[in-house]
């Protein structure tokens, strides 16, 4: 049944997220909040979802499961669908309950100013993604979630991203968890896959199908690796030391609470469907203990106290992994009560030592002491976080640490309980440090304080010059207290959750305070606090024994293997990934011939590689090469002659005789189209072959005779062995064509009922007798349209490219010292450039009376031609694009004959950047207009006609004028361009 | 001759293609104006039949027995005005390419190297 409350889990975060960011935005709206009322609210928006969370709570227990299904994709048969269990409600509490803490706690943390709003607008919006994640219903939603956990984790972790230490760290996470969440994608589609589902309600309950099935190994060695990476399972591990350069609030939510759990989620969630299997039970012992015996050790060699809490995180979270993958329920049961009481000691400690931090400037363990004077709600605070981690009782982690070696003890698995019951009395011992050595033993050395600079949390204090102790604003310990509090609470009301547990579980489980008889596990529970309270007694030798011992860094390997953060500079790294990416990189030549000889020896090896595309047209060669009937002599020698000054264009370098020559067979091809006959196409051929002869002279004016010459000298420089080369891939791209061409005409369908078609409906259907123009402005009149279109952008292209250069504020800023440079350059440039032998087209040097008087003239007169092609587009040869052209040549002649400044006086009416727009607007009104009265899109309408002149006007008519328009202009705007001689003025 | 057409096309591509490999910008950009062409002419040729007289049908709407194909020409024609669209578009590219690096020269346009 669909649940629409869940929502709100989403909604409100992000909602929130947007609100609350919209005010850091500017330092002025930021100043309009105050930063603990800011927290408190954050903390009543987390606490209504907690309460919400609540709510649900009792028809959990009772067995009910709630989905919210929403369309998303239904051709891909996707849905956006949410679905809340135990499991899932377990995590909602979490997410939420820890959250309002945070919030609270936040505001007393960070000073006044951006920060916080941008700060907690990112935690809020770190919530609705891990919400997301663990009330996905979907394997599609839950990784998007996955990723986005992941992404706002990177941001927060180098939220104080001046410091390169920051921005190392989130690097450093992000390309741990995100490579491990390629890994996720991978897994979770072929579980898809394997399923024939990617909803989880539907996937849970296929278990023995995908245990069988042959994609198991791989699915679950994925999603192992996934999980591993998420959750800083060894030897992924060391990505979470490096993340404490987040603010803490941030590292007490996200990397102890929530999101290094998200791994533990996963695999709880999936634990039905892929565990209870050797390969399960094997991989996640091994690397969950390990992983818990690395943390627990590494955590005793810290001296910051931020660090140490990190690395004893990690070692509970190698427990938890670990005891997910033993085969019976005993582990989960165990997990589920992990979870909880990790999650509440762990931050609270965070907290602790946030404030901490905070107060004295300095988390470094050798220089804090006695605190308890100062600080005494903390203290007591730190002392029930302490006593739960040793796991004294009637906290809620004796109960979870005394069902973690129950459950390795059910199975008598020895080894591992052994390993399990060392690492869990280390905790403890760190836990008594931090207390003991912290708050109680030593003495308040403030001097020491004073002498530390690290403290950057928030940059207040930096300006100081040295760290006075100010005490922490009473309601600080309001979190911590709360936390811990809970630990007792829940400690002793074990029992109640005997039926969220079993729900969370899957599995019918009761859970005790007092176990009903007191076996060797509760004799075990008891030893491993004694050994945590002995190894405390001798904690200094013990730390000089660990720091004797010489340990592989996780970073010194990152940063080999993969690199730092920085990419240039003396803080780049050689690591062998970017070697390896130099040695990628001299493959890349950068030179863009050889990337097209590339990409043409590639189609060619497409083509004749199997299947052989190319050798498998039938071609019909020998019939059709004996078949010269209908040769036509003048088509011929037409034909001739274009390939002969095509070909002389490419073998005389001066670049004016080759745009001659080039100009010469585009003569000569319009010839042929005319000879067709194709007395349409060839009148646009002729003039647009005038249009781009006379471009490409303008270019070659505009290019300094120096660098022309350079580039002469250099072709005829241009070694043989390349010219060999480029001959063959030519004449190899070449055949190609020709055996496709020959394919093409021979297999010509004859009759052919497409052309048949056009002539016989022409006149019946659009009234006209030119059946290409019919077929231009109406039967292909979408292919048209979408043409100009394309033919506005390029024009609009031109223009910006060449008047417009470098205006981007962002490399303005970016680099502006360069920019200021370079324009400089150019502004000198165009002054050398008045001087120049290029400089005098653009005085008028073909000026004389008889040229002013006719280009004076062409302009009028060519309109008026275009506007007869218009009228007569649907009966006689020309139509909008002759038209266009037409009044486009009459503008570029204008240019060259009275230079740019006079020609803008003279077509002072002409704006033709603007009018390239007025031309696609009309063609889409007039397009649109038949859709008012019911009919299709650029539907066929007859207006009226004119019947002495043989006009008819039609929305063809239109048309053709919106065609003119948007040629006319779009020539006129690529003249104007390449005409306009002081294209930096602007600036 | 659609033999010879077939064959005068792939001779104009083959050129097209060398000339597009020049070190030299602006032959670069003749390279692809050969290539444009080459195309218009490929649609020629494989027009469905060979005709006498234009593509235009009497004002009774009954076309003459042997016009050419006009959907080809209607292709060409769109082909065309797009081919110079692009044309200018690259020689503007080649304008502020002289301008920012002082050359035609493709092989000194090297900022895609690192």
């Amino acid at each position: 049944m669909d649940e629409p409350l869940l929502l709100i889990f989403l909604a409100a975060p992000f909602a929130a997220s947007i609100i609350v960011g919209w005010f850091g935005w500017t330092q002025a709206r930021a100043d309009r909040l105050t930063t603990p009322a800011l927290g408190w609210t954050l903390a009543a928006v987390m606490g209504g979802m907690f309460a919400l969370g609540l709510a649900f709570l009792p028809g959990i227990t009772a067995g009910e499961t709630h989905t919210l299904s929403l369309e998303w994709m239904p051709q891909i048969g996707l849905t956006f669908l949410l679905y809340l269990d135990g499991l899932g409600l377990l995590f909602v509490l979490l997410v939420t309950g820890i959250g309002t803490g945070i919030m609270a706690y936040a505001g007393y943390y960070l000073e006044p100013g951006r920060q916080p709003p941008n700060f907690l607008g990112l935690m809020l919006a770190f919530s609705g993604a891990m919400l997301g994640l663990v009330l996905a219903g979907n394997v599609i939603t839950l990784f998007i979630a996955w990723e986005l956990t992941s992404v706002t984790s990177y941001l927060l972790i180098g939220f104080k991203g001046k410091d390169p230490e920051a921005r190392r760290g989130a690097n450093m996470a992000l390309f741990i968890t995100a490579s491990g969440g390629l890994a996720l994608l991978v897994g979770l589609l072929m579980m898809g896959a394997a399923a024939g589902t990617h909803d989880l309600p539907a996937m849970l309950s296929s278990g023995d199908l995908l245990r069988e099935h042959p994609y198991y190994t791989a699915i679950a060695t994925l999603i192992m690796i996934g999980c591993f990476t998420k959750s800083a399972q060894f030897p992924f591990h060391f990505w979470l030391p490096n993340a404490m350069t987040a603010p803490t609030p941030a590292s007490a939510f996200l990397h102890s609470a929530t999101m290094v759990k998200a791994g533990v989620y996963l695999l709880a969630r999936f634990y039905p469907v892929l565990g209870d299997t050797p390969l399960w039970e094997s991989g996640l012992i091994t690397f969950g203990l390990a992983t818990m015996g690395v943390g627990a050790v590494l955590a005793l060699r810290q001296r910051d106290l931020k660090g140490s809490l990190a690395y004893s995180t990690i070692s509970q979270l190698g427990a938890l992994v670990a005891l997910i993958g033993l085969p019976n329920s005993e582990g989960l049961k165990a997990a589920f009560v992990g979870i909880l009481a990790h999650a509440l000691y762990k931050a609270a400690l965070f907290l602790i030592v946030g404030a901490v931090d905070h107060s004295t400037g300095t988390r470094d363990l050798t220089k804090l002491g006695g605190l308890r004077a100062v600080m005494p709600g903390f203290a007591i605070a730190t002392g029930i976080a302490a006593l739960s981690m040793v796991g004294a009782p009637p906290l809620l982690n004796f109960v979870g640490k005394e069902y973690m070696f129950d459950a390795y003890y059910h199975i008598e698995n020895y080894a591992a309980l052994a390993v399990v019951w060392v690492s869990a009395a280390l905790g403890g011992t760190m836990a008594l440090i931090i207390f003991w050595d912290v708050f109680i033993g030593g003495a308040v050395k403030p001097e020491v304080w004073t002498a530390d600079s690290r403290h950057d949390d928030h940059g207040g204090h930096d300006d100081h010059g040295g760290h006075h102790f100010h005490a922490p604003h009473p309601l600080m310990v309001f979190a911590p207290g709360a936390l811990v509090g809970l630990s007792i609470l829940l400690g002793l009301g074990a029992g109640l959750l005997s039926p969220f547990a079993s729900s969370a579980v899957g599995q019918s489980v009761t859970l005790y305070l007092i176990p009903p008889e007191i076996t060797l596990v509760f004799w075990l529970s008891m030893a491993a606090i004694a050994t945590a309270v002995g190894v405390f007694l001798i904690r200094q030798p013990v730390r000089r024994l660990l720091d004797a011992i010489p340990l592989p860094s996780g970073p010194a390997a990152f940063r080999a293997l993969i690199g730092s953060a920085e990419t240039a500079g003396a803080d780049r790294s050689n690591s062998l990934l970017e070697r390896a990416a130099d040695a990628l990189l001299t493959t890349q030549g950068g030179k863009i011939r050889y990337y097209l000889v590339v990409i043409f020896l590639g189609v060619l090896a497409v083509l004749m590689l199997p299947p052989g595309v190319l050798f498998n047209i039938d071609m019909q060669l020998p019939s059709q090469a004996l078949d010269l009937t209908g040769t036509d002599l003048l088509k011929l020698t037409l034909l001739g002659l274009a390939l002969a000054a095509t070909l002389a264009s490419i073998l005389f370098p001066p670049h004016l005789l080759a745009t001659l020559l080039l100009g010469v067979a585009g003569y000569a091809i319009g010839g042929i189209f005319l000879l067709e006959p194709a007395p349409d196409v060839a009148l646009v051929q002729f003039l647009v072959e005038t249009l781009a002869t006379v471009l490409l002279v303008l270019i070659l004016a505009r290019t300094p005779a120096r660098e022309r010459r350079e580039a002469i000298a250099l072709a005829r420089k241009q070694g043989r062995p390349g010219m060999v080369r480029d001959i063959v891939v030519s004449v190899m791209i070449g055949g190609a064509v020709t055996v496709f061409a020959l394919a093409a005409t021979g297999s010509r369908p004859t009759p052919d009922p497409i052309a048949a078609w056009h002539l016989e409906n022409t006149y019946r259907e659009v009234g006209a007798t030119d059946v290409v123009a019919a077929i231009v402005t109406d039967f292909r009149a979408m292919d048209t349209l979408v043409e100009i279109t394309v033919f506005a952008l390029a024009a609009l292209g031109v223009l910006t490219m060449i008047t417009r250069p470098g205006r981007s504020k962002f490399i303005m800023r970016r680099q502006s010292a360069e920019l200021t440079q370079e324009l400089e350059a150019v502004r000198e440039e165009a002054a050398a450039f008045e001087d120049s032998e290029a400089a005098p087209i653009y005085r008028s040097a073909f000026s004389n009376p008889v040229t002013r008087v006719s280009a004076a003239l062409v302009t009028p007169i060519a309109l008026l031609i275009a506007v007869g092609h218009i009228l007569y587009g649907g009966v006689a040869p020309g139509d909008g694009f002759t038209a266009g052209v037409i009044g486009g040549l009459a503008v570029a002649l204008t240019y060259i004959i009275f230079g740019y400044e006079e020609t803008r006086r003279r077509l002072k009416w002409l704006h033709p950047a603007p009018l390239i727009g007025v031309g696609l607007l009309v063609a889409l009104i007039n397009a649109g207009l038949p859709l008012l009265a019911g009919r299709e899109f650029l539907a066929h309408t007859s207006i009226a006609g004119i019947d002495f002149a043989n006009i008819k006007f039609a929305s063809s008519t239109v048309f053709e004028f919106a065609i003119f328009l948007t040629v006319f202009a779009g020539v006129s705007t690529i003249m104007e361009a390449i005409a306009h001689p002081m294209e930096v003025e602007s600036i | 001759m659609n033999t010879i057409f077939a064959l005068a096309t792939g001779i104009m591509f083959a050129m097209g293609v060398y000339q597009l490999l020049r070190r030299d910008l602006i032959k670069s950009a003749m390279g692809f104006y050969i290539l444009f062409t080459a195309i218009n002419l490929l649609l020629l040729a494989v027009g469905a039949f060979d005709g006498v007289v234009p593509a235009y049908v009497d004002s009774g709407g009954v076309p003459a027995e042997t016009t050419s194909d006009p959907l080809v020409q209607a292709l060409i024609l769109t082909a065309i005005v797009i081919s110079f669209g692009t044309y200018a578009l690259l020689l503007g590219m080649i304008a502020v390419t002289s301008r920012r690096f002082q050359t035609v020269d493709s092989d000194r346009v090297d900022n895609l190297k690192r």
